[in-house]
C-alpha cells in the first residue's frame, strides 16, 4: 500500500514538472521581428516559422514570409506596429536603419544589428543570430553549407588558366550608370569565382560609374543587377559605343539572374556563386 | 476737326458687372480732354473701353469710323499711346532702350531698328527733356525723371492719341506741372488729341479744354471747365461743399474746398 | 553696342574652346592625338552625344530660364517651377514600377510632363486669360502634388523604383542613343528659336503686361504660347536627363548681368552661356574623379554659386 502511494505520488510530482517545463518553453517561444529581407531570410533558414511575428514589405523569401504581419517598408519600419507585436528580439541591418535601432532601443527593446561587409562576416552574423534564437546547431548547419558550396566552386576555380579569367561588369542600374565595386557582396563572388571586377577600383560597394570607363576596361562579360524583360539586353547593344566591348559582341550579358541571390546578404549568396559561376565558364 | 473716336450708348464693365452704362460722345482731333469723377465712378473703365483694352459689353465704339473691337492691336499701337498709371519695372533696361520700344508697334518681329527710329527717339527724349538721362537704367531714376522717360516712349510711338490714367498722382507739385506743361505743349504744337483722367480738378481746369464728369457710371456733365466745373455740379456730385471763383492766373475755375469749419462760418 | 559685340565674341570663343574641351577631357584619359583614331571611336562618338545632350540642356533650361523670368516678372522663375519637372518623374516612375524602363522610361516621362502642361493650363485659366498669379500658383500646387504621389509610389514599391528615382532627382546627361538626342534636340532646337523670334515681344512684356498690349504686344496669346513652348522644352529635356538644378535659374540672370535685359542679345547670349556652363560641369563631373562619375547637380551647385556671388560683387561695386 505505502509503497503505491509513494510511486503515485512521484508520478505526480514528476508529472507536475514536466507539465511546468512544457508551459515553460510555450511561455518561451520567442517573438522575432526582422526588419529587412536579408534577415528574413536568414531566419527562415534556420527553421523559425511561428516565432517570426513581423516582416517587412519587401520580405519576399521564402514564400512564406509574405504571408507574415508586415510592420512597414525597410526604410519606414512603423514603430506603433512593432511595439504591439510584443517582440523579444528585433534584427535590423546598417546604415539605412541606424535611426530606428536608435529608437527601437531608446523604448528599451532588444535589436540585432546585422551589417556584414564580407562573406566571413556574413556567415558570424548567420551564427550569432542562431545564437539569439536559439538555433545554434542549425545556423551551424547553414553556415556549412554556405562554406561547401563555396569550397567546391573555389575548387573548379583553381583548374582555371590564369589567362582564361573573365573580366566582369556588374551593372546594378542603368540610367545613371551604377556599378558595384570593392567592398559589395557580389565584387567578393566575382573574386571567388576566379573573375575580375572592372569596378573593383571603386571606393565604395555601388557608385556612379563612367560608360567611358566601361568602354575602355572592355570585360568580357556583364551581369545585371536587376530583373529586366530581354528588352533591355537589345538596348545594351543599342548603346551608343558599347557595341564593341567583349561582352557585347559575344552577347554575354546576363539578366537571368535573380539579383538578391547576390546583392542580399543572406543565406543564398553561396547560391548566387553557383549562377555566376554557371554563367561565367559554361557559356 | 476729325472725329477720331465715337461711342455710342456704351456700356462696359468686368465679367457680368456693369461699371458704365449709356455713355455716348464723340473725341475730335487736337482736343485735350479730361475725365474726372468720383472714386469708383468708372474713369478707368472709359479708359480702358476707348483704348481697346476693354470691350463694351453693350453699344459700339468707332475709331476713325472703324469698329475698334476689330482693329488690330498692332495697328492701333501705331496711332494710340498709352501711359498706365504704375510705371514701375524691374529689368534694368536702359533709359534708350525703353524709349526705343515705342517703335516696337512700327517694327516687324526681326527687323532692326533704323536710322529713322533712332532719330524719333531722341526727338522724343528731348522733347520730354530727358535725353541727357540716354544712357542711365530706368530702375536708377526718381518717380518724376521715369515719368518722363515713359512719356518719351509714348511719344516714340508718333501717336495720334495719347492716353494717360492719372499721370500726376505719384508727382509732387513740381513735376506735376512739368507733365502737364509738356502735354499741353504737344497738344498745341503737334495736335495730338490727349485724353487724361485727373482726379484733382483745379489740374483738370487749367490744362483741359474740355471735361467728361462721370458718376455712377453715367456722364453727368460734358463741356468745357467753366461749363462743368459749377459749385451745384461739383456738390452735387462729390457729396461736399466747395466754393468755385476764378484763378486769378488763367481765368479758368477754381474750386475750394470748404472744411467743417469754414462751413460754419 | 560695340562693348557687346566684344561680350558676344568673346562668349562664342569659350562657348568653343569648352566644347573641346569637353569632348578632349572625361573620365579615360587619352591624349588629343590618339582620341581620333579608329581605336578611340567609340569614345569619341559617347563624348561627342554627351557634349551635345549639354549643350542642349544648358540652353534649353537656360533660355527658358530668361523666358519664365520676363513673362512671370519673378526674378524665382525657373524652368521647373510650372510642374513639367514633376510630370516627367511621375510619367519616369510609372515605366518604372510596369517595367518598362530602359527603352520607354523617355516616354513616358515625357507624357507624363505632357499631362502636367494640360493640368496647369486647365488651372491657371480664367475664361480666355491666364493670370500670372494664378500659373505660378498652379504650377507649384501640380509640382507639389505630383511629388507627393511619386514620394508615395517609390516608398510603396520595391528597391527598383529608388534606384530609378534618382536619375531624375540627380540628374545625368548620360545619354545612349542617337534617336533620343536627334529627337530632344530638334524639339528644344525649335523651340530655342521660336523664343528668339519672340525676343521683341518679351522685351515688351517685361516692362509690364498693360505697357505691352498698348504697344501692340497680344499678351494673352504670347504668355500661352510660350508656356507651352517653354514646357515642352523642359519636358523633352527632363524627359532624357533628369532634373538639372541651377541652370535655368541663375544663369539667366548672369547673362541678364554682363548683357543686359534686351531679349534680343540675351537670347542667344543665354544658349551659349547657358550651354558652355554645362559643358563644363558636366567634363568636371566625368573626369575629376575616375572611374566614378559626381552627380551633375552637385558640380553645377558648387561650380555655379561662387560665379555668381563674383558678378553679383562686381556689379555692386560699380554702382
Amino acid at each position: 500500500m505505502k509503497k503505491i502511494i509513494l510511486v503515485v505520488n512521484l508520478i505526480l510530482i514528476v508529472s507536475c514538472f514536466f507539465q511546468n517545463l512544457s508551459s515553460a518553453s510555450d511561455k518561451q517561444r520567442q517573438r522575432i521581428i526582422s526588419l529587412a529581407p536579408a534577415t528574413t531570410e536568414i531566419l527562415f533558414s534556420l527553421g523559425l516559422d511561428e516565432e517570426i511575428v513581423g516582416v517587412t514589405t519587401f520580405c519576399n523569401y521564402p514564400l512564406a514570409a509574405e504571408k507574415k504581419e508586415k510592420v512597414g517598408t525597410f526604410s519606414q519600419p512603423n514603430i506603433e506596429k512593432i511595439l504591439s507585436l510584443k517582440p523579444d528580439l528585433v534584427l535590423a541591418t546598417g546604415l539605412e536603419q541606424a535611426y530606428i535601432v536608435g529608437k527601437l532601443k531608446q523604448i528599451g527593446l532588444k535589436v540585432y544589428v546585422s551589417d556584414p561587409s564580407t562573406i566571413g562576416e556574413l556567415m558570424n552574423s548567420i551564427k550569432e543570430i542562431g545564437h539569439l534564437t536559439h538555433r545554434e546547431s542549425e545556423a551551424s548547419v547553414v553556415v556549412a553549407g554556405m562554406e561547401a558550396k563555396i569550397r567546391q566552386i573555389s575548387e573548379k576555380v583553381k583548374l582555371i588558366d590564369q589567362d582564361k579569367k573573365p573580366k566582369v561588369f556588374i551593372e546594378i542600374w542603368h540610367d545613371p550608370l551604377m556599378a558595384a565595386g570593392q567592398g559589395s557582396f557580389v565584387d567578393e563572388l566575382i573574386t571567388l569565382v576566379g573573375g575580375i571586377n572592372i569596378a573593383h577600383d571603386t571606393p565604395r560597394a555601388y557608385s556612379y560609374f563612367s560608360p567611358e570607363q566601361v568602354i575602355e576596361r572592355n570585360p568580357d562579360c556583364i551581369i545585371f543587377g536587376y530583373m529586366s524583360d530581354p528588352e533591355n539586353q537589345i538596348n545594351i547593344k543599342g548603346r551608343m559605343g558599347w557595341d564593341k566591348i567583349k561582352a557585347v559582341k559575344a552577347n554575354h550579358l546576363y539578366n537571368d539572374i535573380n539579383p538578391d541571390l547576390f546583392l542580399r546578404p543572406g543565406p543564398r549568396l553561396a547560391d548566387g556563386l553557383e549562377e555566376i559561376y554557371e554563367r561565367l565558364y559554361n557559356k | 476737326m476729325k472725329t477720331i473716336l465715337e461711342l455710342d450708348t456704351v456700356s462696359g464693365g468686368y465679367g457680368r458687372e456693369t461699371v458704365l452704362k449709356d455713355i455716348s460722345f464723340s473725341l475730335e482731333g487736337g482736343e485735350f480732354l479730361g475725365i474726372i469723377g468720383p472714386n469708383g465712378s468708372g474713369k478707368s473703365t472709359l479708359l480702358k473701353l476707348m483704348s481697346r483694352a476693354l470691350f463694351p459689353q453693350k453699344g459700339k465704339i468707332r475709331f476713325k469710323n472703324n469698329d475698334l473691337s476689330t482693329v488690330r492691336l498692332k495697328d492701333l499701337a501705331q496711332e494710340v499711346a498709352f501711359l498706365a498709371q504704375d510705371t514701375l519695372i524691374s529689368f534694368s533696361f536702359s533709359v534708350w532702350e525703353i524709349v526705343l520700344m515705342g517703335r516696337i508697334p512700327h517694327l516687324k518681329r526681326l527687323q532692326f531698328e533704323t536710322k529713322k527710329d533712332f532719330l524719333i527717339a531722341e526727338k522724343s527724349l528731348s522733347f520730354t527733356d530727358s535725353l541727357h538721362l540716354k544712357d542711365k537704367k530706368i530702375n536708377q531714376l526718381s518717380a518724376g525723371e521715369r515719368q518722363r522717360v515713359i512719356l518719351a516712349k509714348a511719344l516714340a510711338q508718333e501717336p495720334i492719341l495719347l492716353f494717360l490714367d492719372e499721370p500726376t498722382s505719384h508727382l509732387d507739385i513740381g513735376h506735376q506741372v512739368q507733365i502737364l506743361d509738356l502735354l499741353k505743349r504737344l497738344n498745341r504744337q503737334t495736335n495730338l488729341t490727349i485724353v487724361v483722367v485727373l482726379h484733382d480738378l483745379n489740374l483738370a481746369s487749367s490744362y483741359c479744354n474740355r471735361l467728361l464728369l462721370i458718376n455712377e457710371g453715367k456722364i453727368f456733365k460734358d463741356g468745357s471747365p467753366e461749363e462743368v466745373l459749377t459749385y451745384q455740379t461739383i456738390e452735387t456730385v462729390y457729396k461736399t461743399v466747395v466754393v468755385v471763383n476764378k484763378n486769378p492766373l488763367s481765368s479758368k475755375p477754381y474750386i475750394i474746398l470748404a472744411s467743417q469749419d469754414e462751413q460754419r462760418q | 553696342m560695340m562693348r557687346t559685340k566684344r561680350k558676344l565674341t568673346l562668349l562664342i570663343l569659350i562657348f568653343l574652346g569648352v566644347v573641346f574641351f569637353g569632348i578632349c577631357k572625361g573620365s579615360v584619359s587619352i591624349s588629343i592625338t590618339e582620341l581620333f583614331t579608329e581605336a578611340n571611336q567609340q569614345i569619341l562618338h559617347l563624348r561627342v552625344a554627351r557634349v551635345m545632350l549639354a549643350i542642349l540642356v544648358g540652353s534649353g533650361l537656360g533660355v527658358c530660364g530668361v523666358t519664365l523670368q520676363a513673362i512671370l516678372k519673378n526674378p524665382l522663375a525657373e524652368p521647373y517651377l510650372l510642374g513639367t519637372s514633376s510630370g516627367a518623374g511621375f510619367g519616369a516612375v510609372l515605366a518604372i514600377i510596369l517595367g518598362v524602363s530602359g527603352t520607354f522610361l523617355p516616354f513616358f516621362a515625357f507624357a507624363g510632363a505632357l499631362l502636367s502642361i494640360v493640368l496647369v493650363y486647365n488651372l491657371a485659366r480664367e475664361g480666355e486669360t491666364i493670370p500670372v498669379q494664378s500659373l505660378i500658383l498652379s504650377g507649384v500646387i501640380v509640382a507639389i502634388t505630383l511629388s507627393g504621389i511619386i514620394v508615395f509610389l517609390v516608398s510603396i514599391f520595391s528597391n527598383q523604383t529608388l534606384h530609378g528615382i534618382m536619375w531624375w532627382l540627380l540628374g545625368s546627361l548620360q545619354i545612349y542613343e542617337l534617336r533620343l538626342l536627334v529627337t530632344v534636340g530638334l524639339i528644344v532646337l525649335a523651340g530655342l528659336v521660336s523664343i528668339f523670334v519672340l525676343s521683341q515681344d518679351l522685351n515688351a512684356i517685361s516692362i509690364g503686361e498693360e505697357e505691352a498690349f498698348h504697344l501692340g504686344v497680344n499678351t494673352e496669346t504670347l504668355k500661352k504660347v510660350l508656356f507651352l513652348i517653354t514646357s515642352l522644352i523642359t519636358g523633352a529635356l527632363v524627359s532624357v536627363s533628369g532634373m538639372i538644378g541651377f541652370v535655368g535659374l541663375i544663369v539667366p540672370h548672369m547673362m541678364r548681368l554682363i548683357f543686359g535685359p534686351n531679349h534680343k542679345i540675351l537670347i542667344p547670349a543665354t544658349c551659349l552661356g547657358a550651354a558652355a556652363f554645362l559643358v563644363v560641369c558636366d567634363t568636371l563631373s566625368r573626369s575629376l574623379i575616375p572611374p566614378i562619375e559626381i552627380p551633375i547637380g552637385v558640380i553645377t551647385s558648387l561650380l555655379g554659386a561662387p560665379i555668381f556671388i563674383i558678378l553679383l560683387k562686381r556689379k555692386q561695386k560699380i554702382k
